[in-house]
């Protein structure tokens, strides 16, 4: 018996730390939802885009913050210049239309799916690769626009039975405006934010103990992390007593044309207002937002308005997006309908042996037309070897051809019926 | 509704929250620990687990744990992305870097490359990084104190409470890294999924904390 851990691992079975092989159920349940998205997004006018894997550095680490700059996946061009992996879908496809779309009539929808690569600490669904879905809305600056990306990504989650969901909304704006009035450095607007985004009690009153502020300006800051409810008229009130210029009023009512815009969508339910809500990546300018799902600690899908990243690569253009995270998406899907079990393969439903009749292969033909899942073996193997492997890979069912009809084999290793080949309605039931 | 789950860290610092709950007329787990990892309220709306202390961070970064309670340093240390709503008034410490006592009293700048032996390293990391010095970083899981008695660290960073361990192995405190005492931490999609038990915990945990604070301050006036 092998007893020990091997020193030097066999590099041939080895893959990358972070990256995974999907496989049998759960590659086709990743594909499905990939499509299922695609499907919805398109449905509301969303126009697909492929951006590339790989860009220049520097087209992400204009718009990325220190958490972004350090996580990208980068390696050189042959001419010495610094490429990265695709780290970000939404800088990429801000890059196209900023540079090449710029004159086409505004607003633009474009939707997506594809790997991002971000070098970070593996964490639920997060892995070094991971799969992203993905909306922007482009060139429309008003609230309305804001309330069609929370609704299609209700939709979206909706349709991914993800029942019991939740739109975190906060604005940027109103933290914003807060660091505006305060005048910190900027290590005291580091600790701040991060005192906020953490909701943590110990951080803030260390901030009120170290920083001189006056006494309407501290409660604006005592009070913040009280900002968060369903009670979305409530809280905009409260916050309204707190702001301290026009820039944190001015979030107040783009958050309340917002809610208003979602009310029409009969989505005002689904919606939890959070002014703390300030840790989304750096690029976002008004609304901020995080779609939570039960079961999962994680955000299934982050958005926001990123208002000020098209005109960095050409006109400006307000914009407003949302992405969602595949993996977490199923994972919770997957929590929610009780404990995990490994992914089982999805076998052919029916095994055919081998043949060179055509009348044969146009019925196969049939069923494939019909979305049966048919094999045809390829090589001459023995009906008792087919079941056999039938028996393992989990088919229900073995055809071999007689000419005129099939010999069907279902639960045992000889014959269960024959079926001919004009007996349309059981050879179709064959599928099911 | 689906009930609030609570991970506690096994030890004193599991009876002082149990404490503190129950006087905050929050429903207390439904019989012991011993052999049981998961136990529920007599009313149902609370399950409690015990966990070492140090994954207290991590069941409740990924929800596997709604909230729990921990120190702040060991939340510090495992760099987890909580909530941090409520500071709760026990598990007070300070972690320090120490040293033998006949170390010459000489800035920690002045040192290449310092042996520091600690449960703590990614703090320790942080705190030498801050100060431009390479510090080797020991990592150690218990009896931090030996490490510079046999040779093995220069220095050591570990917690104190009354100083008596760290006094009688012939250690002095040199610097105050942070100082800590008990927090509430809360799954930052569960604060707001379950924001309504979450918010009546919170509710009655302050109130309870504001009462004792009117105590003590009487008691110092008297």
């Amino acid at each position: 018996m092998k007893t020990t851990v091997p020193l030097a691992p066999q590099t041939s079975t080895l893959i990358p730390r972070g990256v995974a092989d999907y496989f049998w159920e759960e590659a086709l349940q990743r594909r499905r939802l990939e499509v299922a998205l695609l499907d919805i997004f398109r449905t509301w006018g969303y126009e697909d885009v492929i951006p590339p894997m790989f860009e220049y550095t520097n087209t992400f680490s204009r718009h990325a913050n220190n958490e972004l700059q350090a996580e990208m996946v980068r390696f050189q061009d042959r001419d010495g210049s610094t490429l990265a992996l695709r780290a970000d879908m939404t800088i990429a496809v801000a890059r196209l239309v900023g540079t090449r779309l710029h004159d086409w009539p505004m607003p633009q929808r474009f939707c997506y799916t594809g790997s991002v690569f971000r070098d970070t600490e593996l964490q639920a669904g997060r892995q070094r690769e991971f799969l992203q879905a993905g909306i922007e809305l482009i060139g429309a600056p008003s609230p309305t626009a804001d309330a069609e990306i929370l609704a299609l990504t209700a939709k979206a989650l909706q349709m991914a039975g993800l029942n019991g969901f939740k739109l975190v909304l906060g604005q940027m704006g109103y933290f914003h405006g807060l660091l505006q009035a305060l005048q910190l450095t900027p290590d005291q607007q580091r600790w701040l934010q991060q005192a906020i985004d953490r909701n943590s009690e110990p951080e803030v009153a260390g901030f009120l103990r170290a920083v001189a502020l006056e006494s309407q300006q501290r409660r604006a800051i005592e009070e913040l992390p009280s900002l968060n409810g369903h009670d979305v008229a409530a809280i905009l009130a409260h916050a309204e007593q707190l702001c301290l210029n026009q820039v944190m009023q001015a979030a107040l009512s783009n958050l309340r044309a917002i809610c208003t815009a979602l009310d029409s969508y009969g989505l005002l339910n689904f919606i939890y207002v959070d002014l703390t809500e300030i840790h989304n990546l750096g690029y976002y300018t008004g609304l901020t937002f995080e779609a939570l799902a039960p079961g999962l600690g994680f955000p299934v899908a982050t958005g926001g308005r990123y208002d000020q990243m098209i005109g960095a690569f050409g006109k400006p253009e307000a914009a407003v997006g949302a992405a969602f995270i595949l993996d977490r998406m199923l994972t919770a899907r997957r929590n929610s309908t009780g404990p995990q079990k490994p992914p089982q393969p999805v076998a052919p439903q029916l095994l055919v042996a081998a043949t060179t009749s055509s009348q044969c292969l146009a019925i196969v033909e049939e069923w494939r037309g019909q979305g049966i899942r048919v094999a045809v073996d390829v090589g001459n193997h023995t009906v008792s070897e087919l079941w056999q492997m039938a028996q393992k890979i989990g088919c229900q069912r073995v055809l071999v051809w007689r000419g005129a009809g099939f010999d069907v084999y279902e639960d045992a290793p000889t014959p269960a019926r024959y079926i001919a080949a004009d007996d349309q309605a059981q050879l179709l039931n064959l599928g099911s | 509704m689906e009930p609030l789950l609570i991970a506690l860290p096994k030890g004193r610092m599991a009876d002082q929250s149990l404490d503190l709950l129950q006087r905050a007329g929050i429903s207390m787990p439904n019989g012991d620990f011993g052999r049981k990892l998961v136990i529920t309220s007599a009313d149902g709306a609370l399950r409690y687990i015990m966990a070492k202390p140090t994954d207290v961070p991590t069941f409740v970064e990924y929800g596997a744990a709604d909230m729990g309670v921990c120190g702040l340093e060991t939340l510090r240390e495992s760099g987890r992305n909580v909530y941090e709503p409520l500071l709760l008034p026990f598990g007070h410490c300070r972690l320090s870097l120490i040293s033998p006592t006949d170390r010459p009293d000489t800035p920690l700048r002045y040192e290449s490359q310092p042996r520091v032996g600690t449960k703590y390293p990614r703090l320790t990391m942080a705190f030498f990084r801050e100060r431009g010095v390479n510090a080797e970083i020991i990592a150690l899981n218990g009896s931090i104190e030996l490490a510079p008695l046999v040779g093995l660290a220069d220095l050591i960073v570990d917690i104190i409470e009354t100083g008596n361990t760290m006094r009688a192995n012939g250690l002095a405190e040199l610097r105050v890294i942070m100082h800590s005492q008990a927090v509430l931490i809360v799954n930052r999609a569960a604060y707001r999924l379950k924001a309504d038990l979450i918010q009546q915990v919170l509710t009655a945990l302050r109130a309870v904390l504001e009462t004792n604070e009117q105590t003590s301050t009487r008691n110092v006036n008297v």
